[in-house]
C-alpha cells in the first residue's frame, strides 16, 4: 500500500529519541529485577498450580490440595523377594546405598511404641463409645446369655490373655477388633521392625522416605531418582531376584523438572540456533543477528519478570513455552531487516516509521491470539498468555525503539536473500479464473471429510506426562498397599463439625452395602476415628447395657464380684482429637471451616474410597451420595476432563470470533482486500484440523489453543505481503520465509516435547505454519498497478 | 496403631503356638538340633493340656482343660472341654472358633487381615523348632535343669511386642511340659501338657477339624 519511495513525510526524530531512552530505562529496571529473580530462584514445578481452580466449590479445592500436600513429599519404595530373609537383605543393602548416596531424602517417622501407647491412652476413656458397625449389629441382636458364653469362652481360650484394657473395661474383647478395623487403612503391617506385606508369592518391605529439600534444582540434576537407582542396583546385587518398585509425587515432579530443563535447553537453544543461522544466511552480517538476539533477550527477561511479579512464581512449563515464543517475536526484526535490505538508500528511522503501521497491526493480531490463551481459568495458561504477550510486546518495542538508532550503515543483499526474494515473482498466485475456485472446492471437500473424522478427547489422563514405568510403579504400589485413591472421593458438608460427622455416618451406611457386595474394599472416614455425638451416645448406652449383663453373668458363673469399669461421661470431640497426636493418621480427612453456604453448611470433610474393584462402577458408587444432604461426589479425573472439554468448546467459539475480529481489524486498513491477508490463516486452520484427523490425533484444548496462536502468527504474513508491493514485495517475502521458517523450527521442536500438552500444541503449529507459509503468497494481489485498474 | 494391634494378635498367636512345640528333646548340649530332629519325626502331635490364667481383677485363677492337636504345615487345633466347650483352630489362612454344634465362626482371615500370614509363619517355625527363625523375634536363653530338664526363656526383641509380652518360659524334659506367658499388664498364663502322643499322619476325622 504505502510505497517507501513515495513516503516523504518528516520523521519525528525527538519522539523516537525519547522512546528509545525510556525503553532503555525500563530495560535497566528489568535487568535489576532479573538479577534478583535468578538469585532467588522463583521457578516452580508444582503441577497442581497449573490445574484450574474449581470456583464452584472451595472445599473441593481444599480437599484436593490437602490430599496432595500430604503426598507431596512422600516417596514409597517397595522391595519384594520370594523369601522374607532375602527381602530384608535387599532392603538393608538398599538403605545403606541410599544413605551413602546422600540424597535429599530422610526416613519418614514411623509410629514408635510410645506413640502407640499414647494413642491407646488417648482413646481409652472413650472405649465404650467406639464400635464398628459389625459390633453394633452383634450387640444389638445377640442374646444376652450367648454373649456371656462368648466372654467365658474367651477367658478359657488358650495362650495369653493379651488385652488392650482390663477385663472389666472390655469383657467382650471389642476393643482390639475396633483397632483392627482402623488398621485396615493400609495392608502393610509391622514385621521385624519393618513395614511389610505378602502378595503374589512375594514378601514385600515398605520403605517410606520424605524429601528434605524444598525446591528442585534448576540445573537439571535428579538427585532423588539417581540415588534411588543406585540403591536399587545395590539391592539387586545383594539379592538378584529382588523386585524394587518406587513411587511418590517427588519422583514424578523431579522427572518433570529435569525433562522441562532438558526441553528448555533443546527447544530454546535449538530455536535460537536455527533462527540465527537463517539470519546469517540471509544477511551475512553480525548486526541483525546481534540486534535480534538483544530484542529476544529483552523480551524473555521482561516476560520472566512480569510473570514473576504477577504470579509470584514462574512455572517451569511456562518457561518451556516461553522458549518457543522466540520464533514468533522474531518476525518483527526480520521484517525490518528484510525491508532494509530491500531499500538500501532509506534512512533506518524513516523506514521504521513506514513499517510501523503494518508492524503494529501484526503485533495487535498476535497479542489477540496470545490473549485468547489466557481466557480459560487455568493458572498455567494464564501465565503462558501473560508471558507470551509481555514477551512479544517487549521484543516489538526493542525492535521499534532501538533498531533504527543502533542499525546504521549498509545492509547488502546476499545470494540467499536474492534467491528467496526472486522466487516470489515465480511463486504461483490465484488469478481470477475458474481454476482457484475448483482448487478451493476440492480443498474444502477434503477438509470437510477430514474434519468429519476428527474426534475430541478431553481425558486429562492422556496428558499424563510421566513415563509409563513410573505410572505402572505408582499403580502397583497403590494396589499392594490398598491405598485410597486421591482422585475420587466424597466431600461432606455440614453446619457444624458434628453435623459433618453425622452426615458421614449416613453415607457410610450406604457404602457398607457396597463393601459387603465387594465393589469396594472399604473407605476412610473421619467419623471412623471420631463418631458423631449421637452415635457415641447410643453406642455408649448399648455397651453399658450389654456389658453390665456380661460382667454380672460371668461373675455369677465364676463366683467373682467384678464391676464394669467406668468410662468418661463426656464424649470425644473432634477438637480434642485434632489437638492430639492421635489424629496423625487421619487428620488430612478434615477440611475444616469453609465459606458458609445458603444451606448453612460451613464445615467439610473428605470420605475416601479404598480398593474400588472396577473403575466402571464409580458412577454407581457416586450415586451413594444421592439424596444425602451435604454429600457431594468428586471425581477429579472426570471434572478436570470435563473442564478441558468445556474450554475446548469455548475456545473453539472464541477462535471463530477471533477470526472475525481480525478480519474486521484488517478491513479497517485494507478495505475490500482484507480477505487476502486473512485467507492463508483460514486455509491453514482448516487444513491443520484435517491433517490432525489424518494422523489420528484427538482434538483437545491444546490443539485449539495452538490454532488461536496460528491466527496471531499467520495473519502477520498476510499483512507483510499485503503491506509491501511491487519492488518491495521480494523483501516482504524474505521476511515471511525467514519468520515462518524460524517459527516453524521452534514450534516444530515443541512437537518433539515429551509433555503431551506441548506436543499436541507443537504438532498443530507444525502443520499450521507450514500451510500458512506456502499458502500466503497464493493470495497476494497481482500488482498495485493492475489492482487500481481492476 | 497397626503395630499395636498386630503386636497383640502376634503375641496371642505366638503364645498359642508355644505349647505346640511339644516333644522337645532335652540334651544340654544342643537341644535345638535335637528338638528339630524329634519334631521332624512326628508331623502330628496330640495330647492334653491344663491351663491356669491369672487375670487382673479376678480373685481366682481361670482354669481350663482339654485336648490339642498339632499338624505341621496344616495348623493347630485346641479343644477346651472344661469349664466350657469351645474350639479354636489356626490354619494358614484362617483363625476360627468352632461351636458345639460344629459350625465355624471366623475370627480373622488372611484376606481381611494380611498379618495373619506372618503369625502362621511364626507358628510353623515354632513347630519346626526353627530356633534360627525364633531367634529373629526373641532373645532365647536355654538353661539345663537337673539331670534331664531344661528351661527356654524367650524375650521379645520387637519393642512393640515387648509392650505386651514380657517373656515366655518353656520347661520340659523329654517333652515340653509347661509354658508360662507373662504379660506387661500383669496377667500370666501357665499351661501344662500331658499324655503327648506323636503320630505320622492325621486321620480323616482329624483332618476335617482344620476345614
Amino acid at each position: 500500500m504505502s510505497s517507501l519511495v513515495a513516503d516523504a513525510r518528516p520523521v519525528r526524530r525527538l519522539r523516537w529519541q525519547v522512546a528509545a531512552w525510556a525503553w532503555l530505562a525500563f530495560c535497566v529496571v528489568v535487568a535489576v529485577h532479573q538479577g534478583r529473580f535468578w538469585r532467588a530462584n522463583h521457578f516452580g514445578t508444582d503441577v497442581m498450580a497449573l490445574l484450574p481452580q474449581d470456583e464452584q466449590a472451595p472445599e473441593v479445592d481444599r480437599a484436593t490440595r490437602q490430599l496432595a500436600d500430604q503426598a507431596a513429599r512422600q516417596v514409597v519404595v517397595m522391595i519384594g523377594a520370594p523369601a522374607w530373609a532375602d527381602a530384608r537383605k535387599a532392603a538393608d543393602a538398599w538403605q545403606q546405598a541410599l544413605d551413602a548416596a546422600k540424597a535429599p531424602l530422610r526416613p519418614s517417622a514411623l509410629a514408635g511404641p510410645d506413640t502407640l501407647r499414647d494413642t491407646l491412652a488417648f482413646y481409652a476413656p472413650y472405649r465404650d463409645r467406639l464400635l464398628t458397625s459389625a459390633q453394633r449389629a452383634q450387640l444389638e441382636h445377640a442374646a444376652p446369655q450367648s454373649l456371656v458364653q462368648n466372654a467365658l469362652g474367651a477367658l478359657a481360650q488358650p495362650g495369653g490373655s493379651l488385652r488392650l484394657a482390663d477385663w472389666n473395661a472390655d469383657p467382650l474383647g471389642l476393643w482390639p477388633q475396633w483397632w483392627l478395623a482402623r488398621a485396615s487403612d493400609t495392608r502393610a503391617r509391622p514385621r521385624d521392625g519393618q513395614l511389610a506385606l505378602s502378595d503374589g508369592g512375594l514378601e514385600w518391605i515398605v520403605l517410606l522416605r520424605e524429601t528434605t529439600g524444598s525446591a528442585f534444582s534448576l540445573n537439571g540434576d535428579s538427585p532423588i531418582s539417581d540415588a534411588l537407582a543406585t540403591a536399587q542396583a545395590a539391592a539387586a546385587t545383594a539379592v538378584p531376584s529382588v523386585r524394587v518398585v518406587a513411587g511418590g509425587v517427588p519422583l514424578h515432579a523431579e522427572y518433570a523438572a529435569t525433562r522441562a530443563h532438558r526441553e528448555v535447553d533443546t527447544i530454546g537453544w535449538g530455536s535460537i540456533a536455527g533462527v540465527l543461522l537463517l539470519v546469517f544466511l540471509a544477511f551475512r552480517t553480525l548486526r541483525p543477528r546481534l540486534l535480534m538476539a538483544v530484542s529476544l533477550l529483552v523480551g524473555m527477561a521482561t516476560a520472566l519478570s512480569a510473570t514473576a511479579l504477577v504470579f509470584g512464581q514462574v512455572q517451569l512449563l511456562t518457561a518451556v513455552f516461553g522458549a518457543s515464543l522466540i520464533g514468533c517475536a522474531e518476525d518483527y526484526g526480520l521484517y525490518y531487516f528484510a525491508s532494509r535490505q530491500g531499500a538500501p538508500g532509506q534512512e533506518p528511522l524513516r523506514l521504521m516509521s513506514t513499517l510501523l503501521p503494518g508492524l503494529s497491526l501484526a503485533l495487535l493480531t498476535s497479542v489477540l491470539g496470545y490473549l485468547a490463551l489466557g481466557l480459560p481459568p487455568f493458572p498455567g495458561l494464564r501465565q503462558m498468555a501473560l508471558f507470551a504477550v509481555v514477551g512479544i510486546v517487549a521484543t516489538f518495542l526493542t525492535t521499534v525503539c532501538w533498531f533504527p538508532w543502533i542499525d546504521r550503515g549498509e545492509l547488502r543483499r546476499t545470494g540467499f536473500s536474492n534467491w528467496i526474494a526472486a522466487s516470489f515473482a515465480r511463486y504461483p498466485r490465484f488469478g481470477a479464473t475458474r481454476g482457484p475456485w475448483l482448487v478451493h472446492a476440492a480443498f474444502a471437500l477434503a477438509c470437510g471429510v477430514g474434519i468429519g473424522f476428527l474426534h475430541a478427547n478431553d481425558d486429562v489422563r492422556q496428558l499424563q506426562a510421566s513415563p509409563p514405568a513410573l505410572v505402572d510403579a505408582q499403580r502397583e504400589i497403590g494396589r499392594l498397599l490398598g491405598l485410597a485413591s486421591p482422585a475420587q472421593f466424597f466431600v461432606v458438608r455440614g453446619a457444624s463439625a458434628d453435623d459433618v460427622l453425622r452426615r458421614e455416618e449416613s453415607l457410610k451406611t450406604r457404602l457398607d452395602t457396597r463393601v459387603a457386595s465387594g465393589e469396594l474394599a472399604g473407605y476412610r472416614a473421619l467419623s471412623d476415628w471420631v463418631p458423631s455425638q449421637a452415635r457415641q451416645a447410643s453406642d455408649a448406652a448399648l455397651t453399658r447395657r450389654v456389658e453390665d449383663g456380661v460382667v454380672a453373668g460371668v461373675d455369677q458363673v465364676l463366683g467373682e464380684s467384678q464391676q464394669r469399669a467406668r468410662f468418661d461421661a463426656a464424649p470425644l470431640t473432634l477438637a480434642q482429637w485434632l489437638a492430639s497426636p492421635a489424629s496423625a493418621a487421619a487428620r488430612a480427612l478434615w477440611i475444616g471451616a469453609v465459606p458458609r453456604r445458603d444451606d448453612g453448611t460451613a464445615f467439610a470433610s473428605v470420605v475416601m474410597l479404598r480398593g474400588v474393584r472396577d473403575l466402571a462402577s464409580l458412577p454407581d458408587i457416586a450415586r451413594s451420595a444421592d439424596g444425602l444432604p451435604g454429600v457431594r461426589w468428586v471425581d477429579q479425573v472426570q471434572s478436570v476432563s470435563a473442564l478441558l472439554g468445556r474450554y475446548r468448546h469455548t475456545m473453539g467459539l472464541l477462535l471463530v470470533a477471533g477470526h472475525a475480529a481480525v478480519l474486521l481489524a484488517l478491513a479497517l486498513r485494507y478495505g475490500r482486500r482484507a480477505w487476502r491477508a486473512w485467507m492463508p490463516t483460514a486455509v491453514a486452520t482448516l487444513g491443520t484440523l484435517a491433517l490432525l484427523a489424518l494422523f489420528g490425533q484427538p482434538l483437545q484444548l491444546f490443539n485449539v489453543l495452538a490454532l488461536a496462536l496460528l491466527l496471531g502468527i499467520g495473519i502477520d504474513y498476510g499483512i507483510f505481503l499485503l503491506e509491501r508491493q511491487d519492488a518491495d514485495a521480494g523483501s516482504a517475502w524474505l521476511a515471511v520465509v525467514l519468520g515462518a521458517a524460524s517459527t516453524w523450527l521452534s514450534f516444530g521442536l515443541l512437537a518433539l516435547s515429551s509433555t503431551p500438552a506441548l506436543r499436541s500444541f507443537g504438532l498443530t503449529l507444525l502443520f499450521g505454519i507450514l500451510i500458512v507459509w506456502f499458502a500466503a503468497p497464493l493470495y497476494r494481489p497481482r500488482t498495485a498497478a493492475s489492482l487500481e485498474t481492476s | 496403631m497397626l503395630t499395636f494391634v498386630r503386636a497383640a494378635v502376634m503375641a496371642v498367636m505366638a503364645a498359642t503356638a508355644l505349647f505346640a512345640t511339644a516333644s522337645f528333646a532335652a540334651t544340654e548340649a544342643d537341644f535345638a538340633r535335637l528338638i528339630h530332629q524329634r519334631l521332624q519325626a512326628s508331623p502330628v502331635l496330640k495330647g492334653e493340656f491344663e491351663q491356669a490364667k491369672t487375670l487382673k481383677g479376678f480373685r481366682n485363677p481361670l482354669v481350663s482343660r482339654g485336648e490339642f492337636l498339632v499338624a505341621r504345615g496344616q495348623g493347630v487345633w485346641w479343644h477346651t472341654r472344661q469349664p466350657f466347650e469351645s474350639t479354636l483352630v489356626v490354619t494358614k489362612t484362617r483363625l476360627f472358633t468352632r461351636n458345639a454344634d460344629g459350625s465355624a465362626a471366623d475370627l480373622m482371615d488372611v484376606q481381611a487381615e494380611p498379618g495373619l500370614q506372618q503369625v502362621n509363619e511364626l507358628i510353623f517355625s515354632l513347630l519346626a523348632a526353627d530356633l534360627d527363625v525364633l531367634a529373629d523375634k526373641f532373645t532365647v536363653v536355654a538353661q539345663p535343669v537337673g539331670a534331664n530338664g531344661w528351661t527356654l526363656t524367650l524375650t521379645p526383641r520387637d519393642a512393640n511386642i515387648a509392650k505386651f509380652l514380657v517373656r515366655a518360659t518353656l520347661t520340659g524334659e523329654r517333652d515340653l511340659q509347661t509354658v508360662r506367658i507373662e504379660e506387661a499388664r500383669g496377667d500370666a498364663t501357665q499351661i501344662r501338657f500331658s499324655h503327648q502322643v506323636p503320630a505320622a499322619a492325621l486321620t480323616a476325622d482329624e483332618a476335617a477339624r482344620f476345614q
